[in-house]
Order: structure tokens, then C-alpha cells, then sequence
């Protein structure tokens, strides 16, 4: 995921290029925004003054997007009929989930031959990790599923994985069709560029309302929503992908008399392989991300029982479930880069064909052997619940253990934020007039992208002013803040000590990118566990997400260095402190901000998903929506939150890439 | 004589927001401003003969990669006309152009081109495939192709798996796999070593050798053009500054570009003895003749021991056509021409 | 290829001629939404587990406690075993009226849930239960998050209670802090109990807390029709939701679910089983029918 948002920040468009006039322009954009700043703080300083019509959005500025919304909706369900399209897809779709319900996990359908023995599931994993990555991944898929399957939580995985089973492949198809459609007609893709930031900055919960609304709830709706959700990456990277076709390979393909499509099947797609087989893995850990979250809409599964214990506070089952959750994560995760990494190799000719398909004899040999048996010893066929391990009460009991100690310094740590830090920080922002806001958020545009970023932020703002719901987006967005500038505190200096020397930084980013396969949900377990249910667990949790990117691209920033710089400036006699503020920190700087915008897109969203332990914000109200099932509210604030998300991504992107064409031009 | 196997008249090609109207200016007011246009090919005219090669010379970015693509239309011309076997190539339809590519025409890439997901078999394999040939008769031949260019032992492997200069023979394979009439090289040995470079041109003309196809062959190595040559075209911003054989750029350049290209190169060693002799007119010359198409660095041994001023010249049929000036040639050894 | 057709007519010549001749329930299974408070959840698996006994096979989905109604409406699930008036009326009223659900069966338990409080807060603002003496203690109850307004512990946002209007309404001096789920609740007043410190939050009877912790509902002004400035009904019904096809459809197992009706005795009990004892909410439901057989043999025969 976090790659893609990167990129679709491409949308934020080159700056207004005509600078003839040079200086003067230049100053009149600096005295610009200073006006501007100067008239935001008047209107702070003088609100006493100020006409209630300017404190807060007046009634006359709010629309009833809403309602519209709904009124659209009714439309299509109802008077075009639109559900019972819906729904036969929906019923499709159901169909194949079935068929992988019943392989997987013995659900009572056609073709009624499963469940298959967890023992051969679990070899062909080994087998298959084998294959794409040698021992090491085969120890991991095999390992993770032999888990699965002793801690009594194969049912529930299994469920999980068989949604993914039928979602993934259909995004990956829907997503490839899409962007070779959009690769092919330019307008397509102009068209279709916009959705996709927008779709991609959305709420995951925004997407849920509309699927309840026309697929219903269930395992269904959770893999239609999956699909919805998991599709713009894959479009991105199959227009990327095609595009990085060498013009060469296309040239020798038509020189070799290929038809278009011909050239598209045979020549484009198979020599973009690796691109679309990125695609394939963002696809399966966005599927992985969703399903887990969609145990809110009814998708049974690992989601639904980590919700369940979490709502219990049941700290030790989740746990598990948490682990469960992590190792298929990184399982899948690695298959498929594995698969994506993977080069051909070829045999040397006169190769016996056994020889050749050495790994499917043994699979069939060792998967056969399994079958055999689980029919013999149960306990490799199914494991009961009676014979399930846990760890539960160890972990309940350790964790109670380290809370208590802890308690303290936890209750301490969380009167001190919510005293001295949370309530201060929102109750400045909401006494704030919503039009100091407004024109503050113009001269930060301004400042650091010109008139036209002043002009782009607005256009994000004034509609979030217009939607009636100004306090709960200023909540939000003073959860954002604190929770990325807390993140900030923690992570940079972290970043900086490991950026210290090149195994240790190797050995944070593999960290980092591990966390970052993790669905986010996993993210509320261990806050829920030290801070229970309240404002600082949101914090806490928002804080560890979104430190994640920050750590990573800062690490990123400070090693991409040239080492000639760096040397240059070993042999000026600079201390470290003096290099890492004055060569170091300056030229990590763009990369650092890339991090910062990545690091506020996920505070946003796991400010909405963390809505369910108690917010005051956007995401309950979205919560609301949700169990309400009303579309027009669900899209009103999901739109709200991808506005403040693409604001936050323009503003960022367009000074980090200021900073570098301002060095392009210097140089 | 038949009609050329390409002929280009007058071709431009132009990048840009209005390259048609561009080019038009162009031709009226040569030196009118670009405007935001790239001209890549100017006002380019050329024939190739049947079985002739020609080599387009020039350095990076005077447009002969742009022309050799104009030649075989993966791009298409601004303006002007270009005639395989004397048909316009521009007037065809997608399909003819595809019967075309997939009849007479096979070219051969700067960084190879070749389909990574495919073995060494199946690349060579994939014109014949896209012809339609039946798996069975297209293998045959590409393993065929693949012993021509001695690589029958690779071709299971896929092309990641194999070395620069073995990629560029599949290259090379791939594109004689449909035994072309008319073979296009860009840079194909521009991405190897030099040693690479120099056992891939002996190759090229052990290949050349067996048969007679017409070959336009681009490079920005110099040496190269002359190694191999038929006729060089020297190309400096999209517009050929000459057109001639080898012995001819060296021995008159048409222009300070094309001169100041000659001069670091050692001229003994392109010059045919052919080039230097001068018509008889009645005189007479003694003695043993030495063939027009040696170079004068290989006669260079004789030529010190020689004592004739003047050397009878005999060309390949051993008629002699005229004589040589021990002198003129000895100074061209030494350096010491003009 | 061949045998699999034939192997495929042959099920459905079966399928054609067994089904109707015996009116037998269908081989489909039943799916029974569960909801986030645990006494639902357990009664879901009772009664699943009574169906199987009846030889249906069901499944279980989790889903929103509101939106669930629209979903039996559409058959998408087939029951929902506790329709609570004060929470669900609205909701499953609206379904009513699209068509496609009914009220299968009336549990004998009365329900209420509205603010409540542990005993130990009434000896701190001993004028409880009156709503008025309770705003007057209100300084009582505040916390860091609430500043100087007191605190009211509401149930799960998506439980789509009313908290905020009726603040409002009776200008109540408290602030609404929505706990994220019901243990959320049960470890607040854990935390408050052993510190003896003041708290008001969501309850609802029947329920295993009134066992746990003693204490009674705030008396806020009677209930009407459309009020807002008012307590919730303080008898509330709580029924079984049955999606309109399902008589139809499993014949057999609708015609037990018909008979089913709990107590507030027996709910609060399957709550316990699993938010005090710790257990999951399908061993609590096999528990609890061991304990009950005469209670729910006699609807299955």
C-alpha cells in the first residue's frame, strides 16, 4: 500500500510553470502568503468581533450532500433497478465462494468434497514456498500453517483465505483490464486518475456502506467490498508496468510482425511481469487489509473473532489472533514477492521430464501420502476445539502481570496527554473560526506551492465546511496531528541512530516493511492492551501506524546520500552532529517529507478505523453511518476524510518537490 | 539496373506540437527557430541498392536511429516518401505493413530486445509463431538459426541467463530467422566490449557473406563504418553531410564535419589501392599489378621494397585499370597526405 | 466429463423428487446473524444448536445490530434472536414496513436499558434515582476527557442511542463518551468499583451486571411516543425477528423457533457464562443447554 500512495500523489500536478517573471513574481508570492497569514491570525486574535456566520459555517453554506447522495442511490436501486444487478453478481460471486468455502473449510455447499486435511494444505504451502523461495519460505508457509491449524484457529483462517481466494484473482483481472483499457486510451486514464486518488485516499469504512446498501451483508459483501478496495493498485501498476515495457521489446515485437494484439498479449503483458506481479502481492495485502476489516459488515473469519475478543477485552485470544493474522501477512506477503522476484531458470536440454517437474511429483507424493493419512489419524484431518492449544491464559496471565506493573506509568503517560496535550490542542483548534482555518490553510498552500496550491487547498477545504460536519473533520484532523508530530518525536531520532550504520538500517527497513504488511487492524491489540479503551489507545495506535512510514523513509533519506557529499564534508572537518545538521538532515529532506505524507494518509485512516474503541471524530460519526446504513452520510464524510487526506498529499508532495527542483535548478 | 531496394526521398521527421506545419517552415526558411521541435530526420534522400550495405554513421542524437525506424516505419514520416521495392511504405494499411515486416524485413537492437519470459528457442521462434508457422517447422528453423549463430547448446536458456554478446547473436538470430531481403542493425554492437564488439563484426560478415540481402547498419563507431561498408552515410543533425564509399570520406570529404571525422583515423588502412590509382592515359607501367581492393597498409611492405614510381593497378577480373604513385601512397602511409 | 453429468442429473432427480413429497426442511442452511453483547450471541448458537439437533445445518454471520434488519428482509440471513424494543424498534419497524420480516416469537424477559448506576455512586449523590438530583452531582462524575462536565458512559457507537438529544433536551450538564464495545463498559465499572468512584453508563436488564454489580436505572421523565426529552420504555419487549420465506423454507425449524421464549433470568445467565466465566459463546451455549435441558427439550418435540 504504501508504495501506491506515493504514487498517486503523481496526480498533484507540476506547479505553474511561466516564473519569467523571476524575482518579481517570486516576492509577490512570498508577500502573499504572509498577507494571508497575517489576516488568519486577525481573524483568530479578533473572533470576539467576528459575526457567528464566520465562527462556524453558517446554515446557508451547508448543503444537504447527504441527502442528495441518497436521492442518487434510491434512484439507481429502485427506479433503475439497479440491486437486482447488483445482487446477480453478488450471487456469482457467492457461487465461487461457496466452492472455496466447501474446499477450504467444509462449508455445506456444492461440490461438497471438503474440508481439505490441514496436513495437506500445510504441505503444499511447504511445497509451494519451497518452489518460490527455497527453505526458508517454506519453513514460513508451512510453519504459519501447521500454527493455523494446532491453535484451534484453522476454521476461522480458513474462512478468512477463502474470500481472499476468490477476491484476489478478480481484482487482479478487473484491475488489469482497467489500466491496459486506461494504458491504451489516454482520456480513459484522465478520467480515471482522479477516482482513483480519491478512491485510494478513502476510508475503508466509506466503501462499506454503499456495498451494504446493494450486496447486502456476509461473506459476499465482504469479498465485493475486498474487490472494490484492492483494485486501484493494481490498475496503477499495470499503467505502470506497460509503461516500463522497453521501447525496444515493443519495436522488435512489431518488426516481427506482431498484430496489436499480439504485441499487447505476447509481447507487453508477459515482459511486464514483474510490475503486475507486484501488482498481484499489493492486491493479496489489500485483500488481507479488508477482509479483516470487513468483519464489520458480517464477513466471518480471523476479523470477526479478533473483533469479538477485542470488544470482550480479551486480550489473550486476541493476541492470538493477532499472531495468526501477522504470520499469514507476512506469508503472503512473501509468497508473492517471492513469486514476483522469481526468474526464470532453464533446464539443461535432454532433461528427463521427471526431472523437470521434480516439485510437482514430490507435492503429489507427499499431498497423497497426507490425505491417506489424515483419513486414518484424525487430529491431521481437523483439529477439534478440545485439542486446540492456546497460549491464552499464559499471555492473559503475563499481560495482567505487566499491567499492573505498568499501570502507573500507563495512567500517568495518559493523564498527562489527555490533559496536557489532547484537550489543550482540540480545544484551540475548535475555538478556532472556521474561516481562520481556512485562510491559514491558504497561505500554507501558498507558502509552499504558489497561488495554485492556495487555491487547491481551499477547493479540499471549503466542501469539508460545506458538508456540515466541521468539528468532528477538525477533530480528526487534530487527532492526525498530534498523533504524526508525536510519531515525529519518537521516529526521527529512532531513524538517525539506525540510519547510524548499514546493517542496522537493513535490518529497520525489514522491520518497517514487515510492520507495513501488517492489516491495520492489528495495530489496536497491543494499545487496547496497555491504554484499554479510550482516546490515548486511539493515539497510541494512530502514533505506531503512522510512525512506521516516517522511520522508513527517513532511513531511506538519510542513506541515499551520495557518499561523496558525505566524504567532502569528512574532510571539512565536520563533527557528526555538524554533518547530520548540515549536510545530512537538508538533503534527506524530501525523502523525509514523502514519509510525513505517507505517515499522515495512514494516521487517517487508522484514525477512522479506531473509531470502534471510542472517538469523538469523523469515524464515529462514519461508525454511525455504518450500523445506520446510510450511503449519503457514509460518503459525505468519506469524501470529507479523502479531501483532508489529498490536501495533506498535495501540500506535502509539492514542497518536497520544490526543495529538489530548487536544487535541480541550482546545480 | 533494377530499382533500389529502399528509396527515400526527401524524408523528415519531426517531433513536436505541430510537426507537419514545422517542417513545412523548415523547407521554405531553413534556419526558422524550433519553436519546441525536435527535428529528427532532415530532409534525408538515399538509395540502397539490392545486396548493398549501407552504413549510417553519426554521433548520438543526429537522428539515425530516428531514420532507420522511418526506413521500417515503426515511426512515420513528417514528410516525404520511402519505398521498399519500390513500394511507398507510408500508403500501407496496418495489415500490409504487418505482411510486410513479416515477409522481407528483420532488425536487430541496440540493447537486444529480446522477450525475457521466453526461452532462447521461442525468441528466435516468435516471427516465425507470428507468421503462423506450425510449432514443429518453426522450432526446426530456429534451431537452424540458432547453429548458424552458434548458439545450439543455449537454447533452452532464457536470455537474462546468457552473456551481452550471446544475446546480441539471439538478437541476430531472431531476426534472420525469416531470412529477411532486407536486414536492419541499430547499434547492435554498441552495448558489448570492445573485444565482444570485434568478434561480433567478424561474425556479422561471416554471416553477411552467405547471402545477399541488403543491409542498413547504424553505428557512432567510426572504425566500425569502415570495417564493414559498403557506402557510409555521414549524418549530423537529421541531415546526411555525405554519402559515398569509404575510400571517397576519406580521401575527400565533402565537408569540415565529415573531415575532422577523418582525421585521427589511419587512412592506410581504409584506402584501397583501387582509390589512389589514376588512369593510365597511354603511359605504360612494368611488372607485377597489385589488386584494387587491397588496402594500402596491406601493400605497405611492398611499397617500401618496391622501386617503381609508378605501380600497375589490376582490379578483381585482373585487368589492369591504372596505375599507382608510389610516392602518393607511401606519404599516405606515413601520415604525411595532403 | 461424462460420469459428472450423469452424477449431476442423478442429484437433481433426487433433489426433485424427495423435497416436495416430504414438506422437509431445506438442505440450505440456516444463517443467524450475531451481534456484538454476548447473551445474543450465545442464544444465536442455542438456537442454532437446537436446529441441528433438528438436522438443518446453519451458519453463523457476524452483522450490525441495525442494519440486520434489512438483511432478513432480503433473506440474506434468516433470524434475529433479540429484537430490543428500545434499541431496535426503529429499525426493525422500517424493515416491517418494506415487507419481507416478522416477529416469529416474544421472549417472556422485559427489557429496559437506559443510564444506570452501581450502588456505591447513590452514597455519594444520595438524591438518586431522579434525573435532576443526578445533573446535580454532575462535577462527580467528570473525568480528564470530559473537563469539568461529567461523564456518561454510553454503549458502542453503533448501538445508535439517542444519549446526546436527551443531553441536550434536559440541558444536562454531562458529556457522552461512547465506550467502544460492552466489556468496555463492564471494565469501567470493574476500574470504578475498586477505586469507589461515581459512575452513570448504558445498562440494559436483562443482563448478567445486575448479578455482578447491584444498581438501578436513572428514573428520567416516562417515556411517549416521539419524546425527547425522556427515558427510554421501561418495559420494553424483546422478540425473535424471521425472515418472511422461512416458514416456507425450514418448516421444522421455524415451527421451534416459534415456541422459543426466554426469561430475563436465563439471558442474564447466558451473559454471564461467557463475560464472567470466560467462556466461548459456543461452549456457553452447549453449558447452558446441559443446565436447561427442561427448558428448551420441550420446544423441540
Amino acid at each position: 500500500m504504501s508504495d501506491l500512495k506515493a504514487d498517486a500523489s503523481g496526480f498533484s500536478q507540476p506547479a505553474p510553470t511561466p516564473r519569467t517573471g523571476g524575482i518579481a513574481i517570486a516576492t509577490a508570492e512570498l508577500s502573499g502568503w504572509k498577507v494571508l497569514l497575517v489576516l488568519a491570525l486577525c481573524l483568530a486574535a479578533g473572533k470576539i468581533l467576528l459575526p457567528v456566520g464566520m465562527i462556524r459555517p453558517p446554515d446557508w453554506m451547508i448543503l444537504p450532500f447527504a441527502a442528495w447522495i441518497n436521492a442518487v442511490f434510491d434512484f439507481l436501486r429502485y427506479d433503475l433497478g439497479l440491486l437486482s444487478i447488483t445482487r446477480t453478481i453478488a450471487d456469482g460471486i457467492e457461487w465461487c465462494l461457496d466452492v472455496t468455502g466447501n474446499l477450504l473449510y467444509g462449508r455445506n455447499r456444492w461440490p461438497h468434497l471438503g474440508p481439505i486435511p490441514w496436513s495437506v494444505l500445510a504441505i503444499s504451502f511447504a511445497i509451494l514456498g519451497y518452489a518460490l523461495g527455497g527453505w526458508k519460505l517454506a519453513v514460513l508457509s508451512g510453519g504459519t500453517l501447521v500454527w493455523i491449524a494446532v491453535m484451534g484457529q484453522w476454521r476461522w483462517a480458513m474462512e478468512t483465505l477463502s474470500v481472499i481466494v476468490v477476491a484476489a484473482p478478480l481484482s487482479v483481472l478487473i484491475g488489469m483490464v482497467t489500466g491496459v483499457t486506461a494504458w491504451r486510451w489516454s482520456w480513459f486514464e484522465r478520467a480515471l486518475n482522479p477516482l482513483l486518488n480519491i478512491a485510494q485516499s478513502m476510508p475503508h469504512f466509506a466503501y462499506m456502506i454503499p456495498v451494504v446498501v446493494f450486496i447486502g451483508v456476509g461473506p459476499k459483501a465482504g469479498a465485493v467490498v475486498t474487490i472494490i478496495f484492492s483494485v486501484p493498485p493494481m490498475i496503477r501498476l499495470t499503467l505502470l508496468g506497460l509503461r516500463k515495457v522497453p521501447e525496444e521489446v515493443v519495436e522488435a515485437g512489431k518488426m516481427n510482425g506482431a498484430s496489436q494484439w499480439a504485441l499487447l498479449t505476447r509481447v507487453r503483458l508477459p515482459t511486464a511481469r514483474s510490475e503486475l506481479l507486484l501488482g498481484v502481492n499489493q492486491v493479496i495485502m489489500q485483500c488481507l487489509a479488508m477482509v479483516v476489516l470487513a468483519s464489520f459488515i458480517g464477513m466471518p473469519g480471523l476479523g470477526q473473532r479478533l473483533l469479538q475478543m477485542l470488544q470482550a477485552l480479551r486480550i489473550g485470544p486476541a493476541f492470538e489472533i493477532g499472531i495468526t493474522i501477522v504470520l499469514i501477512a507476512i506469508t503472503l506477503d512473501r509468497l508473492s514477492k517471492a513469486w514476483a522476484t522469481k526468474k526464470p531458470v532453464h533446464h539443461e536440454s535432454g532433461t528427463h521430464w521427471m526431472a523437470r517437474h521434480r516439485l510437482w511429483l514430490v507435492w503429489a507424493g507427499f499431498a497423497s501420502v497426507a490425505w491417506l493419512v489424515a483419513q486414518v489419524i484424525p487430529y491431521l484431518h481437523e483439529v477439534t476445539r478440545s485439542q486446540a492449544l492456546s497460549m491464552a491464559p499464559v499471555i492473559d496471565m503475563s499481560v495482567n502481570w505487566f499491567l499492573t506493573l505498568a499501570a502507573p506509568v500507563t495512567e500517568a503517560i495518559r493523564r498527562f496527554l489527555i490533559i496536557w496535550v489532547l484537550i489543550p490542542f482540540r480545544d484551540a483548534i475548535l475555538w478556532l473560526p472556521f474561516t481562520a482555518i481556512l485562510v491559514a490553510v491558504a497561505a500554507l498552500g501558498w507558502a509552499l506551492g504558489g497561488r495554485r496550491s492556495a487555491l487547491i487547498c481551499l477547493a479540499f477545504m471549503i466542501p469539508i465546511a460545506m458538508t456540515g460536519w466541521w468539528d468532528r473533520a477538525m477533530i480528526t484532523v487534530y487527532t492526525v496531528l498530534t498523533a504524526v508530530g508525536l510519531a515525529a518525536l519518537v521516529s526521527l531520532p529512532l531513524s538517525v541512530w539506525g540510519a547510524g550504520n548499514a546493517t542496522r538500517a537493513r535490518r529497520m527497513l525489514l522491520v518497517c516493511d514487515t510492520l507495513q504488511t501488517f492489516p491495520s487492524f492489528i495495530y489496536l491489540i497491543p494499545v487496547v492492551m496497555l491504554f484499554g479503551v479510550s482516546d490515548v489507545a486511539v493515539l497510541a495506535a494512530v502514533m505506531v501506524f503512522a510512525g512506521v512510514p516516517l522511520v522508513r523513509y527517513t532511513i531511506e533519506g538519510l542513506n541515499g546520500i551520495e557518499p561523496e557529499v558525505l566524504e567532502a564534508g569528512q574532510m571539512n572537518g565536520t563533527t557528526w552532529w555538524q554533518a547530520l545538521r548540515h549536510i545530512r538532515l537538508p538533503l534527506a529532506f524530501p525523502t523525509i517529507l514523502i514519509g510525513f505524507n505517507q505517515s499522515a494518509m495512514f494516521a487517517l485512516f487508522m484514525v477512522i478505523i479506531a473509531a470502534f474503541i471510542g472517538t469523538q471524530d469523523l469515524g464515529q460519526e462514519m461508525q454511525r453511518a455504518l450500523s445506520a446504513t446510510d450511503v449519503g452520510k457514509g460518503l459525505t464524510l468519506g469524501f470529507a476524510v479523502a479531501f483532508l487526506g489529498l490536501m495533506a498529499d498535495h501540500l506535502l508532495m509539492r514542497w518536497s518537490r520544490n526543495i529538489h527542483e530548487r536544487r535541480e535548478a541550482r546545480s | 539496373m533494377s530499382e533500389p531496394a529502399i528509396e527515400c526521398c526527401n524524408v523528415w521527421k519531426v517531433f513536436g506540437p505541430n510537426p507537419v506545419a514545422h517542417a513545412r517552415t523548415l523547407k521554405q526558411e531553413p534556419s526558422a527557430g524550433s519553436d519546441g521541435h525536435v527535428v529528427a530526420v532532415r530532409d534525408v534522400t538515399l538509395r540502397v541498392k539490392r545486396g548493398e550495405m549501407l552504413v549510417v554513421m553519426g554521433l548520438s542524437g543526429s537522428g539515425k536511429s530516428t531514420l532507420v525506424r522511418c526506413l521500417s516505419r515503426l515511426v512515420d514520416v513528417t514528410d516525404g516518401v520511402i519505398k521498399i521495392d519500390g513500394q511507398d511504405i507510408g500508403s500501407l494499411s496496418e495489415r500490409d505493413l504487418i505482411a510486410l515486416r513479416r515477409e522481407k524485413m528483420g532488425m536487430v537492437f541496440q540493447s537486444f530486445g529480446l522477450l525475457p519470459h521466453r526461452t532462447v528457442l521461442e525468441n528466435v521462434a516468435f516471427p516465425l509463431e507470428m507468421r503462423g508457422q506450425s510449432r514443429s517447422a518453426r522450432i526446426a528453423r530456429a534451431r537452424e538459426v540458432l547453429a548458424l549463430v552458434g548458439l545450439a547448446e543455449r537454447e533452452d536458456y532464457y536470455p537474462r541467463e546468457l552473456s551481452g554478446g550471446q544475446q546480441q547473436r539471439v538478437g541476430i538470430a531472431r531476426s534472420l530467422a525469416i531470412e529477411p531481403d532486407i536486414w536492419f542493425l541499430d547499434e547492435p554492437f554498441s552495448a558489448l566490449d570492445p573485444l565482444i564488439r570485434r568478434e561480433m563484426q567478424d561474425e556479422f560478415l561471416r554471416l553477411k557473406q552467405l547471402s545477399d540481402r541488403t543491409i542498413v547498419f547504424i553505428t557512432h563507431d567510426f572504425d566500425e563504418a569502415l570495417r564493414l561498408a559498403d557506402r557510409i552515410a555521414i549524418m549530423k543533425n537529421g541531415a546526411i553531410e555525405q554519402c559515398d564509399t569509404p575510400d571517397r570520406i576519406v580521401l575527400q570529404p565533402a565537408t569540415d564535419y565529415v573531415a575532422r571525422f577523418t582525421q585521427g583515423i589511419d587512412r592506410a588502412r581504409v584506402v584501397h589501392a583501387g582509390a589512389l590509382c589514376t588512369p593510365l592515359n597511354g603511359s605504360i607501367v612494368e611488372g607485377a599489378p597489385v589488386a584494387s581492393d587491397v588496402t594500402i597498409r596491406a601493400l605497405s611492405r611492398r611499397l617500401v621494397a618496391e622501386t617503381r614510381a609508378l605501380i600497375p593497378v589490376a582490379d578483381s577480373q585482373g585487368h589492369i585499370i591504372g596505375s599507382l604513385n608510389r610516392t602518393q601512397a607511401l606519404d599516405l602511409l606515413l601520415g604525411e597526405a595532403q | 466429463m461424462k460420469h459428472r453429468a450423469f452424477l449431476l442429473i442423478g442429484v437433481a432427480t433426487m433433489a426433485i423428487t424427495t423435497s416436495p413429497a416430504l414438506a422437509a426442511d431445506s438442505s440450505d442452511p440456516i444463517i443467524i446473524p450475531i451481534h456484538n453483547w454476548s447473551s445474543q450471541i450465545v442464544m444465536s448458537h442455542i438456537v442454532g444448536q437446537m436446529f441441528e439437533s433438528l438436522g438443518n445445518s446453519v451458519e453463523f454471520v457476524s452483522a450490525d445490530s441495525q442494519s440486520v434488519y434489512e438483511a432478513v428482509r432480503l433473506g440474506d440471513v434468516h433470524l434475529q434472536v433479540e429484537v430490543w424494543e428500545g434499541a431496535f424498534a426503529a429499525s426493525f419497524d422500517a424493515a416491517r414496513e418494506r415487507g419481507g420480516i416478522h416477529a416469529a416469537a416474544v421472549h417472556d424477559a422485559v427489557t429496559r436499558e437506559d443510564w444506570w448506576y452501581p450502588t456505591w455512586t447513590k452514597e455519594a449523590c444520595p438524591g438518586l434515582p431522579d434525573w435532576q438530583a443526578l445533573n446535580e452531582c454532575a462535577a462527580m462524575f467528570a473525568t480528564p476527557e470530559t473537563g469539568d462536565r461529567g461523564r456518561f458512559l454510553g454503549g458502542p457507537v453503533d448501538w445508535l442511542k439517542n444519549d446526546h438529544i436527551r443531553v441536550e433536551a434536559l440541558d444536562l450538564n454531562f458529556a457522552v463518551v461512547n465506550a467502544g464495545s460492552a466489556a468496555a463498559l463492564w471494565a469501567e465499572v470493574a476500574a470504578a468499583e475498586r477505586t469507589n468512584t461515581p459512575i452513570v453508563l448504558f445498562n440494559w436488564t436483562p443482563n448478567f451486571a445486575e448479578a455482578v454489580w447491584p444498581g438501578e436505572f436513572v428514573e428520567f421523565p416516562a417515556w411517549e411516543e416521539g419524546c425527547k426529552a425522556c427515558g427510554n420504555p421501561a418495559d420494553g419487549y424483546l422478540k425473535i425477528a424471521a425472515w418472511d420465506g422461512m416458514p416456507e423454507k425450514w418448516p421444522g425449524a421455524y415451527d421451534v423457533l416459534t415456541r422459543v421464549s426466554f426469561n430475563n433470568a436465563q439471558i442474564a445467565e447466558m451473559a454471564r457464562l461467557v463475560d464472567i466465566e470466560g467462556l466461548d459463546p459456543e461452549d456457553a451455549a452447549t453449558a447452558w443447554m446441559e443446565e436447561n435441558q427442561d427448558v428448551w427439550q420441550p420446544w423441540v418435540n
